[in-house]
Parts: structure tokens; sequence; C-alpha cells
């Protein structure tokens, strides 16, 4: 009975609000976004160990590019990623000033944490501490848009 | 009579010197330390050395490429999959430093570590 009741309850939730992918409408996008920055993204005091060096720099594009870059391109702004605009919300351009304005700390957690509701995953574990800095330290110094081509594995 | 004695002293001699140098050389070969990577685990997972002492790491890969690396002391060694490489150092720090796989090789990469302490 209880198994009926929980099934017809997601049924009707699942035709209220459909399961199609929609871009977020600009209201959405805006408290969403409040709501990251402010209160459920942590780790804002976190300071990056990990100095500007060409070596540390170029530790994390090798980083980046070995796990990030199915998602957000080689250069973080999704260049040649096909499915970029097609998900909810859409993946942002690492290089927009949404994310830039992220605390270095704050790049950490999300990379570690992963972002709900959204495909951003929890990365701690898969990424060791030292290579996720580096990432972060990649972040900040972002190549050109489309400078670096797209990932291979696009172009097959 | 003197001839022949004077010859199995040269040859006692050269093969006492010759033992020497050979044990001489034995004890001046860095010991060499077998380390096995293998999705997401070293095996052994921990190993101690004494500063100063040259030591050779011997990493081989039992699965995918896999690597090593002491960022703290400047260390690193890459094995590809199912093949050995070695790096030879000698520590110059005392402590416990954690060694990390650097090459990517999966979800459970960032957790593929390898403890090693370093004792005077």
């Amino acid at each position: 009975m209880r198994c009926s009741i929980y099934v017809a309850f997601t049924g009707l939730l699942v035709l209220a609000c459909g399961c199609k992918v929609k871009h977020p409408g600009s209201a959405e996008t805006r408290i969403v976004t409040g709501i990251k920055h402010r209160i459920t993204v942590g780790g804002k005091s976190m300071k990056n160990p990990v100095t500007f060096t060409p070596e540390h720099l170029a530790d994390g594009k090798e980083a980046f590019g070995h796990y990030c870059t199915a998602c957000h391109g080689l250069d973080g702004q999704n260049t040649g990623v096909p499915f970029a605009e097609n998900m909810s919300p859409p993946l942002p351009s690492l290089a927009s000033p949404d994310v830039q304005s992220y605390s270095d700390g704050q790049l950490k957690w999300v990379i570690d944490n992963g972002v709900a509701p959204s495909g951003m995953p929890a990365s701690s574990g898969t990424l060791s501490n030292d290579e996720i800095w580096s990432i972060v330290l990649y972040l900040r110094h972002l190549p050109p848009a489309g400078s670096l081509g797209e990932p291979e594995f696009y172009s097959h | 009579m003197k001839t022949k004695l004077a010859i199995l002293w040269h040859v006692a001699i050269s093969l006492t010197l010759l033992g020497g140098a050979i044990t001489h050389a034995d004890a001046q070969s860095p010991q060499r330390i077998e380390i096995t990577a293998k999705r997401f685990n070293f095996t052994p997972g921990e190993i101690t050395l004494k500063k100063g002492v040259p030591v050779v790491l011997v990493l081989t890969s039992a699965d995918v490429d896999h690597g090593l690396k002491f960022k703290e002391l400047n260390v690193v060694v890459n094995a590809k999959k199912g093949k050995t490489n070695e790096v030879t150092f000698t520590p110059n720090k005392v402590g416990t430093f954690i060694g990390q796989c650097s090459v990517f090789c999966g979800s459970g990469h960032g957790s593929m570590k390898l403890t090693l302490h370093v004792t005077e």
C-alpha cells in the first residue's frame, strides 16, 4: 500500500515538474548563484598552498587535462564540448565572473565535493589534494578561449 | 720450490684482495626497494629509509600506467602498464613523507599513497 502511494506520488511529481532538461530562468539562476556563493559552497577562507610557478601551472593544466576536460574543454571554457549548453544548469565557462568570483578555497571545495543539483561530480579521492590545488591555480590562469583546440575524443 | 711458494703466495694475496673488492662493491650498492603499483594501492604501503643512505626505488606497474612522487623530496618515478622503472636517490630530510600516484589511473587515483619514513 505504502509503496503504491509512493509510486503514485512520484508519478504526479514527475508529471507536474517534468524531467526534460530546460534552461533555468534568470531569477532561478540569480537565486541559486547567490545561495551557492554565500551559503552552500564552503571553504571560503582556505588558501591555496600551491604557489604560482610555471611548473605548478603545468601540473594544474595536466591534472585538469586528465579529468576535467570531458566537460569543461581543454581551456576550461567548454570549447568543443558538445553538450555544454544542453545541461541544466548549462556548463559555466570557468573563466566567467560567476566562477572566478569564488575564492580559491571555494573552488577547491567545489572540486572536492561537487555541486548538486548539477553534473559536477565530487572528486576528493579521485584526485589528490595537491592535484586539486594545482587545478585551482590553473583556473586562475586559463588560456584564451579556443586556444588549445577541443578534446581529442570529441574529434573522432 | 721457492718459486712455487711465491706463486701460491701471490695467488692467495690476489684472491684475498679480489674478494675484499667484491665485498666492498656489494656494501656500496644502494639498497633496492621493490614496490608494486596496482589500482589503487602501492605494495608495500609503508617503507622506512635512513637519511643520507642512497636507495633505489624499483616501481612495477601490475595493471595500468602509474607513478610515484614524493614532492617534498623531489623524487618521481613512472612505470608504464606492466613495466618496471627505477629511481635512485638519497633521502636528505628526516620525517614522514606521503608519496602519491603521479599518473592519473582512475577513480581511486587521488587516494593511492605510499608512506615513507626517513630516520637518522
